[in-house]
């Protein structure tokens, strides 16, 4: 019987591209979560201008939080 | 309300609900009608070509059909905005399976006799011997199909696509009960008893207790609120 | 360690292309397209164990609802169908030359098919569904009826090819049992069972990372 080398080719060539894209798809769906995780992180370490860390809103007395960062306490 | 008192009672509702609108079931008779005229026109040339394809065609009407009944199972529920409720009620929800299926296997039961019987009377089939035999076999496969039917129909009732994903869900799951049942009818049909076909009965039954225990046993789970 | 584990099966993926080309001999009756084998045995065997542990994930979510599990059972579900279709592409590429046909409905082809088609509907159902623990749910139960249905397409569709019918087609590449042909093999079967660890552990700790990313 003949040897159909294009046929192994084919079989052999076909699982290489397929689990290579599977493989590629995982490391771009990786690398976009870290970026937005990084973002993430970025937004809610934001230091306000005073320089203290910034507090829940729910948690702000009135005082506290009628008033802008920055500005003299009346 | 006791265990049993409670899935009685979803049933006597759907029942209920069916024999007075007569809604799903005369959408079904009419159905199989049509699907025998179809039949006809596609396979009936030949009257040898068409006997040797008659299980299958006749399972192929029972499936279309079920797909159709059991995509409906809680179709009241969710236009009614009962779904809510369902979710709600206390209690074993495995009960309201039960309730279902049986509602389900009556409503399948009922188009099934009237589709042989327009089989038997376009097709000019012999049922003779085969009768009793033939009934066990429909009512396991039957029973087969509304035992994962009913499960399913609940995990597809709210999600997107859902006439598509119920089929596409259910019917590679129902190869086994399909292969079984086609068979064991064909064979019957030849005039074989009901002992010749003991393992495709076998099956059905392994089959449908299988389907069943799992679908009680995990109904609670999908009607989780 | 993932990362480990991904070298350590990129070597046995080499090893075991060396070995299909390199150390297995040309076949007597089929020639060198039997060298198919090589890559398809080894990818339905693995696509087997993501089916197991999809079911066994599958359980113990249902039990214990701990999401790790309901990672593990979709990573394995995607591996899953991805093997198996591929298994099933390989395995028609080498029945074309060898059969004469891209396909037939014998025992083994008709049961893997049916596996196939189960799994990616249990895929499509993962993607239907936008709440992630409503999908994780819904996803074990069906992995677990799907599970309980195989030894049923198992029995039926080898019933319905071989009663009252005479045995299928020779399959390719039966067992001689020299060590030449076994050894090709079990590397590759490592090597593809290697590379499903690998898929589900990195696909895993992703679906983990999302999850965190929306919360």
């Amino acid at each position: 019987m003949p040897d159909h080398w294009s046929f192994v080719a084919a079989a052999y060539g076909l699982t290489a591209a397929v689990l290579l894209i599977y493989w590629r798809r995982l490391a771009t769906k990786e690398r976009e979560v870290e970026a937005s995780k990084r973002l993430n992180a970025e937004r809610s370490r934001e230091p306000s201008i005073t320089g203290h860390p910034r507090s829940e809103p729910a948690s702000r007395t009135p005082l506290q939080q009628n008033q802008r960062p920055g500005a003299p306490l009346p | 309300m006791s265990y049993a008192r409670r899935a009685l009672a979803v049933a006597w509702k759907d029942l209920a609900v069916e024999r007075r609108s007569k809604e799903t079931l005369n959408a079904l008779v009419f159905f199989s009608l049509l699907l025998l005229f179809v039949f006809q026109f596609t396979l009936g040339g030949d009257r040898e070509r068409l006997a040797a394809v008659l299980p299958g065609v006749l399972w192929l009407g029972f499936v279309l059909s079920a797909l159709l009944a059991l995509g409906r199972t809680f179709l009241v529920e969710r236009e009614h905005d009962c779904w809510e409720g369902l979710l709600l009620a206390p209690g074993d929800k495995s009960a309201i399976y039960l309730g279902k299926l049986a509602g389900n296997l009556a409503l399948m039961l009922v188009v099934e006799a009237l589709v042989l019987g327009l089989f038997v009377v376009f097709f000019d089939i012999d049922l003779g011997r085969a009768l009793p035999g033939l009934l066990v076999v429909v009512l396991l496969g039957t029973l087969g199909l509304a035992a994962v039917g009913t499960l399913f129909a609940a995990m597809t009732a709210n999600v997107r696509a859902r006439e598509l994903l119920f089929p596409v869900l259910l019917l590679p799951v129902q190869i086994p009960v399909l292969l079984a049942t086609v068979k064991a009818t064909e064979a019957l049909l030849l005039g074989e008893p009901l002992g010749a076909v003991g393992h495709w009965v076998k099956l059905l039954l392994a089959a449908d207790v299988i389907y069943v225990v799992v679908s009680l046993l995990t109904f609670d789970v999908v009607l989780e609120a | 360690m993932v990362k480990t584990l991904g070298w350590l099966t990129a070597a046995a993926l080499a090893a075991g292309l060396v070995m299909a080309f390199g150390v297995a001999p040309r076949e007597v009756t089929q020639g060198n397209v039997q060298r198919i084998m090589y890559v398809h045995v080894p990818l339905i065997l693995a696509s087997y164990v993501a089916f197991v542990v999809l079911a066994v994930a599958s359980l113990v979510y249902l039990v214990r609802r701990d999401p790790a599990a309901d990672g593990v059972a979709h990573a394995s579900g995607e591996v899953g169908v991805m093997f198996v279709g591929l298994g099933i592409a390989t395995g028609s590429i080498w029945g074309k030359p060898t059969w004469g046909t891209w396909w037939t409905w014998d025992a083994r082809l008709t049961s893997v098919a049916i596996l196939f088609v189960m799994y990616l509907g249990y895929l499509l159902l993962r993607g239907t569904i936008d709440d992630p623990e409503r999908a994780a749910r819904y996803c074990a139960v069906l992995g677990i009826v799907a599970a309980l249905d195989i030894p049923l397409v198992h029995f039926s569709v080898y019933w319905w090819r071989t009663l009252h019918q005479p045995p299928s087609l020779m399959k390719p590449g039966g067992f001689t049992g020299s060590s030449s042909i076994l050894w090709p093999l079990l590397v590759n079967l490592l090597a593809f069972i290697l590379l499903y660890v690998y898929f589900v552990a990195r696909r895993a700790r992703l679906l983990r990372a999302q999850a965190e990313a929306i919360a």
